[in-house]
C-alpha cells in the first residue's frame, strides 16, 4: 500500500501545493483563496469565546495532520445503515478520496446527480455554483468553516430535479485510516417537489483511533420537496470532529434529519435548520452516547424566518464514564415568523456520577403570535427500576441495557426507517456497561 | 493511545516557572497546571470542577488558585475546593523534581478507564 501526502499541517506551503493540484472552475479557486485568507486571519478558538467556553481544543495539534494525495488502499469498514436495504445509489469515501460511486440507471435517466462532488462541480459548474458554500454554510463563519472551505476534497453531491421522487434511499460511507484527514463536503439540492432519502455514516478503519474531520453538510430544499437525512458518526475514539451543517427549507418543504453521535474524541458540530419559506417543516432527531473521556458538543439552531413554519427537535443523550456532552439549542424567530410552532427538547441519562451533561436551551423571539416550547432534563437511572428488572430475572447489566434502550425509544419511534433504528440501537447496545 | 498510569512524564523545567508562578503543560494527552510556590511544585488538572473553566488562566493567591470564570478557589497542594461555586475537588497529580526537570504522574480517574 502506498500513500503520499502533501506537506504536513495546514499552512501556506500545503495550501499552495493543494491549489496547484486543483482542476476546478476559477470561482471555486477564488472561494478557496478567500477562505484560506480568513483562516489565517483568525486565532484558534479559545475557552474565552462564548461559543467554545465548554469545549477545550488546546490538545488539537493541527500541524500533525495533512491531506493524502494518493492512496491505493480501498478497503472499507462495514457499513451498518444499508443492511437489508435496496439502494438507489451508494458512495464510498476514504481519507478524503471518493473510491466508489454508483447510481441506479433509472435515477440517472431522470436527471438525478449523485456522486463525487469534487468531480461533479467541474462537470456541472453552472448548476452548482449558486448553491455550493453560498446559501447555507458560511465558509467564513469561523476558523473551522474557513479551513474546510479552503481544503474540502471529495465529498458527496445529491441533486434531484423537479418532481423526481426517489423511492429507495442513497447511501454514503466515509472511512478514516489511522491519523488521516477527512474534509468531505456534502451538498444536497432538491428542486421543487423532489423527494429523496440519504443515509450517511462515518467510521474509522478497524483498530484505527486517531484522525481529523473538518466537514460541512448543506441541504437546499426547494418548495414542496421532501428529504430524509440520517447521519451516523462513529469515528474512532481519537478523532477530532468538526462540522458545520445547515439545511435551508423553502415553502412547504419538509425535512427529517436524524443524527447519531457515538464516536470521536471530541466533536464540535453546528447544526442549523433555516425555515425560509412559509409552511416549511423540520423534524430533527438526535441520539448521542458518550463514554470514556469523549466530549461531544452540539449547537443546534432552528431559525424561523418565514411564517407558519414548524420545527421539532428532540435530542437524547446517554453518558458513561468521564464523558461530557454539551448541547446548546436555540429557537430563533424573526419578526416575519408569525404563527411559528417551534419545539426543542434535550434529555440526558447520566450513567456514571463522573459524567457531565450541559443542556442550554434558548429562545429568541421577535414575533408576537408564536408557540415555542423548550425543555431539558438530566438524571440518573432509577435504582428502583433496576431492582424491579432484577426481580424479573434480569442481571444488572441487562436491566441497565433495557432501561437505556427504553430511554431512547421516544426518539427511535420518530425514525421511520427500520434499518436505521436497528443500527442505532445495536451501536448503543454494544457500548452499555454495567455500572454502580 | 495507551495510557501508562504508573509512569512519571517529564513535563517542564523548574527554571522556566517563576516562584511564585504557574504553567499549563501537556502530560500524556491531558492538560495540567504546574504551580511553583515557596520552592515546591504542585500539579492539578487544568479544570475547575464548577463549570470547566481553565484554572491555568486564573490568579495564584498564595496556595490558592482562583478560577477566572466565576471565582472558585482550589488549594493547589490538595486540589480541594476551598471556595464556591466549586464544591468538588479537582484532580491532584504526583510531582517529582529531579534537578531542573519536573516529572508528573497522572492520578487515576477510574479503575480501568
Amino acid at each position: 500500500m502506498s500513500q503520499s501526502t502533501l506537506a504536513t499541517g495546514f499552512n501556506q506551503e500545503s495550501f499552495d501545493a493543494f491549489i496547484a493540484l486543483r482542476d476546478e472552475p476559477s470561482w471555486l479557486t477564488d472561494l478557496r483563496n478567500s477562505a484560506w485568507k480568513r483562516y489565517c486571519s483568525l486565532p484558534m478558538p479559545s475557552q474565552r469565546d462564548e461559543e467554545w467556553m465548554r469545549t477545550d481544543i488546546r490538545l488539537l495539534h493541527l500541524d500533525r495532520f495533512s491531506l493524502p494525495v494518493e492512496t491505493d488502499d480501498v478497503t472499507l469498514p462495514t457499513a451498518v445503515l444499508r443492511e437489508g436495504v435496496t439502494l438507489s445509489g451508494m458512495l464510498a469515501m476514504k481519507d478524503s478520496r471518493v473510491i466508489a460511486a454508483e447510481l441506479d440507471e433509472q435515477a440517472g435517466a431522470q436527471g438525478v446527480l449523485f456522486g463525487n462532488l469534487e468531480t461533479m462541480v467541474r462537470e456541472h459548474a453552472d448548476l452548482l455554483r449558486p448553491h455550493l458554500l453560498s446559501r447555507a454554510v458560511d465558509p467564513l463563519q469561523d476558523k473551522f468553516s474557513a479551513l474546510h472551505a479552503a481544503f474540502w476534497t471529495g465529498g458527496t453531491l445529491l441533486y434531484v430535479p423537479r418532481g423526481v421522487v426517489l423511492e429507495n434511499p442513497l447511501c454514503t460511507l466515509t472511512a478514516l485510516s489511522e491519523g488521516q484527514v477527512d474534509l468531505g463536503h456534502t451538498l444536497v439540492v432538491l428542486e421543487e417537489g423532489a423527494e429523496a432519502t440519504l443515509l450517511s455514516e462515518s467510521h474509522s478503519m478497524p483498530d484505527c483511533e486517531s484522525g481529523f474531520h473538518c466537514g460541512a453538510v448543506e441541504m437546499l430544499l426547494a418548495p414542496e420537496s421532501r428529504f430524509r437525512y440520517v447521519n451516523l458518526q462513529e469515528w474512532g475514539r481519537g478523532v477530532w470532529h468538526f462540522s458545520h451543517q445547515k439545511a435551508l427549507l423553502d415553502r412547504d418543504a419538509s425535512l427529517q434529519w436524524t443524527i447519531g453521535a457515538l464516536g470521536s474524541r471530541l466533536s464540535k458540530v453546528n447544526q442549523h435548520v433555516a425555515l425560509v419559506g412559509e409552511g416549511a417543516d423540520a423534524q430533527v432527531n438526535g441520539i448521542m452516547f458518550s463514554e470514556g473521556r469523549q466530549h461531544l458538543c452540539y449547537h443546534t439552531l432552528q431559525h424561523h424566518e418565514a411564517p407558519s413554519c414548524h420545527s421539532d427537535l428532540l435530542y437524547k443523550s446517554a453518558l458513561q464514564d468521564d464523558s461530557r456532552i454539551v448541547w446548546r439549542g436555540m429557537i430563533k424567530v424573526d419578526p416575519l415568523g408569525q404563527k411559528t410552532n417551534g419545539y426543542q427538547r434535550n434529555d440526558n441519562l447520566i450513567l456514571d456520577s463522573s459524567a457531565r451533561a450541559d443542556s442550554i436551551p434558548g429562545l429568541e423571539i421577535e414575533a408576537d403570535d408564536v408557540r415555542c416550547t423548550h425543555g431539558a432534563t438530566s438524571g440518573r437511572v432509577d435504582d428502583e427500576m433496576i431492582y424491579y428488572c432484577q426481580t424479573r430475572g434480569l442481571t444488572r447489566e441487562e436491566a441497565i441495557r433495557l432501561i437505556v434502550s427504553g430511554f431512547f425509544q421516544q426518539v427511535s419511534d420518530r425514525i421511520p426507517l427500520e434499518n436505521v433504528r436497528t443500527a442505532l440501537g445495536d451501536a448503543i447496545g454494544r457500548r452499555i456497561r454495567e455500572y454502580e | 493511545m495507551a495510557h501508562t498510569m504508573n509512569a512519571f512524564f517529564p513535563v517542564a523545567r523548574l527554571s522556566d516557572i517563576p516562584d511564585p508562578g504557574k504553567e499549563v503543560v501537556e502530560c500524556d494527552e491531558q492538560l495540567v497546571v504546574l504551580f511553583h510556590v515557596d520552592g515546591k511544585v504542585y500539579c492539578l488538572d487544568d479544570v475547575c470542577t464548577h463549570d470547566g473553566g481553565p484554572l491555568g488562566d486564573g490568579t495564584l493567591d498564595g496556595c490558592a488558585i482562583i478560577c477566572p470564570r466565576h471565582g472558585a478557589q482550589f488549594d493547589i497542594r490538595t486540589g480541594e475546593a476551598i471556595k464556591m461555586p466549586a464544591t468538588q475537588a479537582t484532580r491532584k497529580h504526583e510531582v517529582r523534581v529531579d534537578g531542573d526537570q519536573i516529572f508528573v504522574k497522572l492520578a487515576q480517574r477510574r479503575q480501568g478507564r
